[in-house]
């Protein structure tokens, strides 16, 4: 009762059976059953998001998801949200950096009377100007918000920064303001046309369906989708130069919202299963080193963290916290050693341990929920990943060793190469960051534009 | 249309008994994933604190993982995580959890630890950690309300709702200066209160065996002493605005908002779920009539929302919109008034009800899939009603309701004197 108790062994994590199948159409279709509760979810995903943004029509993926339920076949907009709330249905739409995706929750006795809808949507949208006019005001509106927002901003100029405005990632998914001037409905019209396409697609439905007519449903449903996948977009260019320290200035903000960024790797990266676990020890968990330091031994924050963001292309490896504004250089001062850290205190095999367990059991949970089954198995389909892909990444995790990991982060883990980002009171903070030896900061405006 | 799934297939599944120290415990079993959950509510929440002690109880959670007498800290997070465990806590005015999720194979360890901090907490805790965890809860405060748009609102509205006697008037967060006030003392006259056995209960729920972990829950927690459940301060009176409030602030944003606000029968009180339900047929989702006439067709609201905020004591009732660029709050208010006045002399449509119920009903199989919302319902229908078997009675609230009970318990309410709390950009931070 006094000492802490035995523990035995991890369950073994065994994700959940997937069917597969394709459409006359060529869509990709998976199935996972579970029946714990009586609903069903189904995710669309298109492989195309805005990674295929132009430079000058940044915003389009995003907002030709959008409109494809704003009105479809013989419902109006606001007609098809009625219906499909009778149905207890949640139809939702939305790009990524990658994809875009049109993903449906309903209880299973109202599930196919949604995925008629949900037909509707991806096959006969209207795209009418009225509407048009409307939910473009909206995002205008929306990205002029985006500054009322301290997280969000610093997201936006960091990814600009690291990436560079040339690239895909380096422009937010919601546009800027002058590009989202220049778009137009035929331009929707076009990103639809081009990349909403069965054959650049791929659909999972987990839940309790019924097995018996769900193909047949399918079929009738989004039989009539057709249509060849697009052109493969450029490669996107190298990472640029980029400043050691930026500030965007938020007079009298009681907290800076503090991010360093820096390269990271894509999702097929063979390197993905070891960096997670690295990340994990480093700032992907409670006692993670990041949050034990900044948060549980200083006080600075109410909770400090890190991420790989595993894209098509390479993506960024974030460490972040919200600080107090007098906390300000000292928790980048802190933050900065917790990554050096992990060359002159490398990984110990109790973290490695750790790190193993908290990503098993992160898998598992994962796939413990009807919406977490759609989702994980929609990322595999996404990135054109085998079916078995769980049971992989699981494997990879049990053979990953803590000299893996220590190798790892020399490899991806430099507080060098890291640029700085905070979105804070210029005029109380700046001089603390000088005294660390940080450089003049360039400074930024909320789209990240240099001032 | 296709009817929904009827209400009776809703249940969940659990067995439930006292121990003999008046701890009540609910195991509730699913196999279908290899992990446990443990669910432990303690029946005190910001409702229960003192004026000049603001945000005690929210601040005494975090003391709860600091370490216990055979948990020294930082055990506690620790010894879970390394197993792949992980863990929070939540308080509200009315109740705090504390909940650990992870591998079947930690159900003991949970327990260990649970029981160890209830019977040991005061011995252990020192000034220093609680000079620590007052830091990271004011970041807290900073980071959900200070440093975010319209966050002074969600704090001002409370104080404006309710006098300064009513446990309700201050918000969950607590004021800095009250933190700050917070002594060692208070720490351990708050856990001698209010964390005893015979005022919590317990849920397990996942893939265990429940004679394995009755078992369990004997030797960790059976042992601890029976102490009678805390005396409450008397029920504060029904809360009313004697006049129509009107307030403005300034805060760091583009647009400004308006929010309206109404007191409201509390949680489970007859009219609570009716004016859950007028809250979506006004503004839940696209084809509410709040969205429908200022987004949709008048094109005046950036966004708007509705939601009745049910509480133990007493419940709030929300409106809140805000202006597109080139419009302002007076006519915002004048389009959210007269939807207010339609909808309290026509009452909702059989479609409009049958739409609100439905998103209801769904969103509760939806809760159901995920295994901790099961177990902290089954926590929330022990707190609430003094037996974890309310999923039935509280769908039926929904079920039973009718046109003209929403048009009745909306009119009734909406009658009463109301806060407008308009928040405008500060010219000079904005």
């Amino acid at each position: 009762m006094t000492s802490a108790p035995a523990v035995g062994p991890l369950p073994s994590v065994v994700p959940p059976t997937a069917d597969r199948f394709t459409l006359s159409n060529g869509l990709e279709v998976v199935t996972v059953r579970r029946e714990v509760a009586p609903i069903v979810s189904a995710a669309l995903m298109i492989r195309s998001g805005a990674g295929n943004d132009t430079p000058e029509l940044s915003g389009l993926a995003s907002l030709t998801a959008e409109m494809l339920d704003e009105g479809a076949g013989t419902r109006d907009a606001l007609t098809l949200a009625d219906e499909l709330e009778r149905l207890g249905a949640d139809l939702w739409l939305g790009s990524g950096r990658d994809g875009s995706q049109l993903s449906v929750q309903a209880p299973h006795d109202t599930f196919f009377a949604a995925l008629d809808i949900a037909g509707d949507v991806l096959v006969r949208p209207r795209l009418s100007d009225s509407d048009w006019a409307r939910v473009l005001a909206d995002r205008k509106t929306a990205n002029a918000q985006r500054r009322d927002q301290p997280e969000a901003v610093v997201s936006v100029v960091s990814d600009r920064l690291l990436f560079g405005e040339a690239h895909p990632y380096g422009r937010p998914v919601e546009g800027f303001t002058r590009t989202l001037e220049r778009l137009t409905l035929d331009h929707v019209r076009a990103f639809h046309q081009t990349h909403w396409r069965p054959n650049h697609a791929f659909l999972v439905v987990a839940g309790a369906f019924d097995e018996g007519s769900l193909r047949a449903r399918l079929e009738a449903a989004l039989g009539a989708w057709t249509g060849s996948p697009p052109p493969e977009p450029a490669a996107p260019p190298a990472w640029p130069a980029r400043p050691r320290l930026c500030i965007v200035d938020r007079p009298a903000a009681p907290q800076s919202i503090v991010r360093l960024v820096a390269p990271g790797t894509d999702r097929l990266s063979p390197d993905r299963p070891g960096l997670a676990m690295l990340n994990a020890i480093l700032g992907g968990s409670f006692t993670s080193r990041l949050n034990f330091n900044l948060r549980e031994k200083n006080g600075f924050t109410y909770g400090a963290s890190s991420s790989f963001a595993f894209l098509r292309r390479p993506g960024s490896f974030a460490a972040r916290a919200a600080v107090f504004a007098e906390s300000t250089a000292p928790a980048v001062r802190e933050m900065l050693s917790e990554l050096a850290g992990l060359h002159e205190r490398p990984v110990t095999s109790e973290e490695h341990a750790k790190a193993r367990a908290t990503l098993l059991m992160r898998v598992a949970e994962g796939l413990s929920t009807t919406g977490g089954i759609a989702a994980s198995f929609g990322d595999i389909g996404l990135y054109g990943l085998p079916l078995d892909e769980p049971l992989r990444f699981v494997a990879a995790l049990e053979r990953t060793t803590a000299d893996d990991l220590r190798a790892l982060a020399s490899r991806y883990i430099d507080p060098e190469a890291a640029c700085i980002v905070i979105v804070g009171d210029r005029a109380a903070i700046e001089p603390g960051l000088r005294d660390l030896g940080l450089p003049a900061p360039v400074i930024c405006d909320p789209d990240g534009d240099k001032l | 249309m296709p009817a929904l799934v009827p209400a009776p297939m809703l249940k969940i599944e659990f067995e439930t008994y006292a121990l003999a120290n008046g701890l009540r415990v609910i195991l509730h079993t699913d196999r279908s994933s290899p992990l446990v959950a443990v669910d432990l509510w303690y029946h005190v929440g910001s409702k229960d604190e003192v004026p000049g002690r603001t945000g005690f109880a929210h601040l005494f959670e975090h003391l709860m993982f600091m370490g216990s007498r055979h948990a020294p800290y930082p055990a506690f997070d620790a010894i879970m995580e390394s197993w792949g465990g992980h863990n929070n806590g939540t308080t509200s005015n009315d109740r705090t959890n504390y909940y650990e999720i992870g591998p079947r194979n930690l159900l003991e360890t949970f327990l260990w630890l649970e029981a160890d901090r209830l019977a040991t907490l005061p011995e252990v805790i020192t000034a220093e950690e609680l000079e620590k965890q007052l830091k990271v809860v004011q970041n807290e405060r900073r980071q959900s309300y200070e440093n975010r748009p319209y966050g002074r609102a969600e704090l001002a509205i409370p104080e404006a709702m309710y006098p300064a006697d009513h446990p309700y008037h201050w918000p969950t967060i607590g004021s800095h200066a009250d933190l700050e006030a917070a002594t060692v003392d208070d720490v351990r006259a708050f856990f001698d209160r209010f964390y005893r056995p015979s005022n919590a209960s317990l849920v397990v729920a996942g893939d265990f065996d429940p004679a394995q972990a009755r078992a369990l829950i004997d030797r960790y927690f059976g042992w601890q002493p029976k102490r009678e459940p805390p005396q409450r301060a008397p029920h504060p009176a029904t809360p009313r605005l004697a006049a129509n409030v009107e307030i403005t602030l300034t805060d760091r944003v583009q647009l400004p908002r308006l929010r309206l606000a109404w007191h409201t029968p509390a949680l489970f009180a007859p009219g609570d779920a009716d004016l859950d339900l007028a809250a979506h047929v006004l503004g839940g989702g696209k084809s509410s009539r709040l969205y429908r006439a200022l987004v949709f067709e008048r094109r005046i609201a950036q966004d708007v929302f509705a939601y009745q905020g049910s509480q133990m004591l007493s419940s709030v009732f929300h409106i809140g919109a805000t202006a597109k660029p080139d419009h302002d709050l007076t006519e915002i208010g004048a389009a959210v008034d007269a939807e207010i006045a339609r909808l309290a002399a026509e009452g909702p449509t059989e479609a409009e009800l049958a739409r609100a119920r439905n998103t209801h009903l769904a969103d509760f199989y939806k809760g159901l899939d995920h295994l901790q919302t099961r177990a902290d319902l089954l926590n929330h229908y022990q707190n609430l009603l003094g037996d974890p078997d309310g999923v039935g009675r509280d769908v039926a609230r929904y079920a039973d309701a009718t046109c003209a009970s929403v048009r009745d318990a909306f009119a009734r309410a909406l009658a009463g004197k109301r806060l407008a709390m308009q928040t405008l950009p500060d010219p000079v931070t904005a």
